[in-house]
């Protein structure tokens, strides 16, 4: 039964936002997982023959994605008042 | 006392060396339950059974928690009688996990443990994945009524929001809380306004987390919660954009802190965040 190798973890900020990057080796199959760590949902996942090709490819999806996230105006103190 | 001490004891929280001990027993039933519906298929603990939160572990047709026949039919069809310890872990530090914990303990299931640290813990560890799915026997399964008390509908936050009988926890990041961005970034935006319920106290669900994925001590959470008065002498009302990241901190409070009265507004924000006229503080 295969297990999980080359194990790795790293946090990092992409388009303004902390993420969080964990590739780990299953057979001959690196795979990525980018998350945001704050709050932590689940974000994007890639595959690839090396670490690096697994990597590049997740972080691309993930700046994709991150790049349409729409923060809203200052704060204004009021009831109800839409976000943007 | 540490809190992995005390949450055995109270048979809510097993180790990923526990369940390394437990792949071949056949008296518990393993269940991996993952915010990436397709992570199961790609590897999970040998033995274990997938559930799929958005199609399995809800009703599909209108907005609720699983219906009880469906329940007990998948319950069965896992071959878990009431009286199966039931192991459940995921990603996201066990996220839906704890939204699975908390749907059996609403239809009486007696021995419910999470696996702390979750899918990344035993994956950071090395430890063996596999991709068969798990024979079955299918089992009879006759759930109790739903357990309300420990669920929390809109009109009860509605009430709460302006008496304060109740203490709300939003458990999402400040920049959901503060109405600053609409979901947690990458995510859908699934309502209309930004902010949240008046009277709620921002404290993130991740910050009773360890980098590992495990629970913090009993000790670090009891000051984590204090700090911003959720002591468990008031009833506690938690809730987060749909459900399941409040899941979590309802577990924490309830069966690691050892509140009495904690409920989960499985509506969260997407419900109310949704209402038109509704009061919303945003700061």
């Amino acid at each position: 039964m295969p297990v999980p190798e080359d194990y790795s973890e790293r946090k990092v900020e992409l388009c303004g936002w902390p993420v969080h990057i964990v590739t780990y080796r299953l057979g001959s199959t690196y795979r990525t997982t980018i998350d945001n760590t704050d709050p932590g949902a689940w974000v994007v996942k890639a595959e690839g023959k090396t670490k690096e090709e697994a990597e590049a490819k997740a972080l691309k999806e993930a700046q994709t994605l991150l790049e349409k996230v729409k923060r809203s105006k200052p704060p204004t103190g009021c009831t109800s008042v839409p976000g943007f | 006392m540490p809190l992995q001490a005390t949450a055995v004891e109270q048979g809510v929280l097993v180790s990923t060396e526990w369940v390394a001990q437990h792949l071949k027993d056949t008296s518990i039933r393993l269940v991996e339950v993952d915010v990436d519906t397709k992570a199961y298929q790609e590897g999970h603990i040998p033995n274990a059974m997938g559930w799929a939160w958005d199609t399995q572990l809800c009703d599909t047709l209108r907005r609720d928690i699983i219906p009880k026949g469906k329940f007990e039919n998948l319950l069965g069809q896992s071959g878990i009688t009431p009286s199966t310890p039931v192991i459940l872990y995921g990603d996201n530090n066990n996220w839906f996990a704890a939204w699975a914990f908390w749907q059996l303990k609403v239809y009486g299931h007696r021995d419910v443990r999470l696996m702390n640290g979750g899918r990344k813990k035993w994956i950071a560890e090395g430890r063996e994945l596999s991709m068969e799915t798990p024979p079955v026997t299918p089992a009879p399964y006759t759930a109790k009524e739903p357990d309300l008390s420990i669920r929390a509908f809109l009109p009860e936050v509605m009430k709460t929001s302006k008496d304060r009988t109740v203490q709300l926890v939003d458990v999402r990041s400040p920049q959901e809380f503060t109405g600053e961005i609409l979901a947690p970034p990458g995510l859908p935006e699934t309502c209309q306004r930004g902010g949240h319920i008046p009277g709620a106290k921002n404290i993130p669900w991740g910050k009773a987390c360890n980098e590992d994925g495990t629970f913090k001590s009993a000790e670090e959470l009891r000051s984590l919660y204090q700090t911003s008065g959720i002591t468990g002498n008031q009833p506690v009302i938690a809730y987060c954009r749909i459900g399941e990241r409040s899941s979590h901190t309802w577990f924490v409070l309830k069966y690691l802190l050892g509140f009495k009265d904690v409920r989960n507004y499985d509506g969260s924000w997407t419900e109310y965040g949704n209402l038109v006229a509704a009061p919303i503080e945003k700061p």
